[in-house]
């Protein structure tokens, strides 16, 4: 899933090409995706993993980095 | 009191211990932020920078910006916030048209910063970089470990300049603003006696520093020894836990756009969250859809709501406080214009129009910007010059905006005199775009539209027609935009066709194009 999420985020969403992303890189902060692209990344993980992801979910505690998401996705299984 | 650096000081000895600035776990008190603003004015004074001379801010919204903006000023500089979200080639293009030979960074931002580093040779010196291989390279631990036993600090002056901020021009090229010390303060205070803010409040910034709605958090809260609170971009964009962050900051005064309300009101959960500090609710940057706009003022009662409105030339001009929940889908009144300002509304010939007519709002105020940098023809279009006597004129701005007075002398905001537009808050030219695509060389002509899908998402979409026998997909122009244009402005969706359809005079028929799109027909 790790690494479904990694290249979703390279080839579709990222703004500018990147060789690699670091899982404790703060997606939005850093710049990797915008707002936009946070929304179609939910989507996707949605998706990918079968998960329904609430509104009230989709905090930065679960979306911040990589390693945020695995976490939270790890926790709803 | 006449320049930025002087706010700041008078702040930090009459609340020394007070925060000034605060983003999540990390704060700055007022002393602090101005001795570390010294540590890095010294710095760039030795650096060589003189005064006036520009300097480049890149970070994302962290702590670290209010010491990059004030030390910046202090040095006699002029701070230029860049949107870390450019494409690289756009960024070093107006690195270039502004002659930038600092910048000053975070480390989270090293990817994107190496990168410039390599395409802009012209760099001197990369504060906040950490790069032991980079040589222009100086981190911020150096900056903040030096005496300013030898520290003078220069002489400036009201009418110096302070920041160049950055928009969509409609030729292709960004145009620079550009604004002193002294539009910058009386904007500081124009937005203090709004609010009657005191040192007690708690400020909500949410917007970047290359967005002019940060200039509230950044020099009207210290005006007052208020706290202005940095929302980190993660908070921002993910509406529950932005509306937890503001509930716990118990902020007081809430400024941003209106996109950021709507997502709170929709996903942030605010009836089981406590906003019993917040006093104010300003808006601004784009129309507040009314519905959305009354359900919100409808949860918070207690809560005064203003519409704020004015190009970033001006930075603002007028303003609509907004005593209950509107009662009709009407649009809201842009108000009345503040103080320091006055304005007319021309018709084309520009003669005033009579009273309830429309025509182009131009506007003479104290927070009027210098012109554009490096542009003295945009500049002089830009102004509407009113000879008072021979060799002195009034100056008003040009907003491009049509608007009428109602009967009650509040302005009504009735659309734009060219084709600029404002989508999510940003500041499009719909021109830089079709500009943009014609510098494909497969692209023979483009036009770039707004089209409403679903009765509301407003979405830009091309539809281009290239030379014959071009193999070129939709995808390939996509792309080709968003190495040369910011991600707002690439268009979403584009289409290929052969011709277009045009008026009577041959000219592209825009209108029908949004038709088409809009009908999703076969075209």
């Amino acid at each position: 899933m790790k690494d479904k999420i990694i290249e979703y985020i390279k080839e579709e969403l990222s703004i500018e090409p990147l060789e690699d992303i670091y899982v404790d890189e703060d997606l939005l902060g850093n710049g990797i995706v915008d707002s936009m692209g946070m929304m179609r990344l939910i989507d996707f993980i949605e998706k990918e993993s079968g998960t329904p992801i609430p509104q009230e979910d989709m905090t930065v505690d679960n979306f911040m980095t990589i390693e945020h998401i695995m976490d939270y996705l790890s926790q709803k299984k | 009191m006449y320049n930025l650096g002087q706010l700041l000081e008078k702040t930090a000895t009459r609340f020394p211990n007070k925060i000034a600035f605060k983003c999540l776990d990390d704060s700055i008190s007022y002393a602090d932020l101005n001795h570390k603003a010294n540590q890095l004015a010294h710095h760039l004074i030795k650096s060589g920078l003189s005064k006036g001379d520009r300097v480049a801010i890149y970070m994302n919204r962290c702590l670290d910006t209010a010491v990059a903006v004030y030390g910046i000023l202090k040095a006699g500089g002029a701070f230029v916030a860049f949107d870390s979200f450019l494409p690289t080639k756009r960024t070093t293009a107006i690195m270039k048209d502004c002659g930038i030979a600092h910048l000053v960074t975070v480390p989270s931002q090293s990817r994107k910063v190496k990168k410039i580093s390599e395409e802009a040779p012209f760099l001197k010196s990369i504060i906040g970089l950490v790069d032991k291989t980079n040589s222009k390279a100086i981190e911020w631990d150096t900056i903040f470990s030096k005496s300013l036993e030898n520290y003078k600090a220069p002489r400036i002056i009201e009418q110096d300049l302070a920041m160049i901020l950055y928009t969509s021009g409609s030729t292709g090229v960004p145009k620079g603003i550009m604004h002193s010390h002294y539009s910058l303060l009386s904007l500081a205070k124009l937005e203090a006696d709004l609010h009657e803010s005191r040192s007690s409040d708690i400020i909500g910034n949410f917007a970047p520093l290359h967005f002019d709605q940060s200039l509230f958090g950044y020099f009207s809260g210290p005006l007052v020894g208020a706290t202005t609170v940095i929302f980190p971009d993660s908070y921002v964009k993910l509406a529950a836990s932005l509306s937890t962050l503001v509930a716990k900051e118990r902020i007081t005064i809430w400024f941003s756009v209106p996109l950021i309300l709507i997502q709170v009101l929709l996903h942030g959960d605010i009836e089981n969250k406590d906003f019993s500090a917040l006093r104010w609710v300003r808006f601004g940057g784009e129309v507040f859809p009314v519905k959305q706009l009354r359900a919100l003022m409808q949860k918070w009662p207690h809560v005064k709501f203003i519409n704020s409105y004015g190009p970033s030339e001006v930075a603002r001009c007028t303003y609509n406080i907004l005593e209950e929940p509107p009662k009709t889908d009407d649009p809201i009144p842009l108000g009345t214009v503040w103080g320091n300002t006055e304005y007319k509304i021309l018709d084309t010939a520009n003669n005033e129009v009579k009273t309830g007519e429309p025509g182009e709002l131009v506007v003479r105020s104290a927070t009027r910007m210098i012109g554009y940098w490096n542009n003295n023809q945009l500049t002089e279009k830009s102004f509407y010059r009113v000879e008072v006597a021979s060799g002195y004129d009034h100056i008003y701005y040009r907003t491009g905006d049509l608007v009428h007075e109602n009967e009650k002398n509040e302005l009504m905001f009735l659309g734009r005199v060219d084709r600029q537009i404002k989508l999510r808050g940003f500041r499009i030219e719909l021109d830089e775009i079709e500009a943009t695509l014609i510098k494909h060389e497969l692209v023979r002509e483009a036009a770039v539209v707004v089209t409403i899908n679903d009765g509301e998402t407003k979405e830009l979409e091309a539809v281009v027609r290239p030379v014959e026998n071009a193999e070129i997909s939709s995808k390939d122009l996509i792309f080709f935009c968003g190495e040369l244009i910011p991600p707002y402005a690439v268009p979403k969706k584009v289409t290929i066709m052969s011709d277009f359809p045009r008026t009577g005079t041959g000219k592209i028929d825009r209108n029908k194009i949004t038709e088409l799109i809009e009908s999703n027909s076969h075209i």
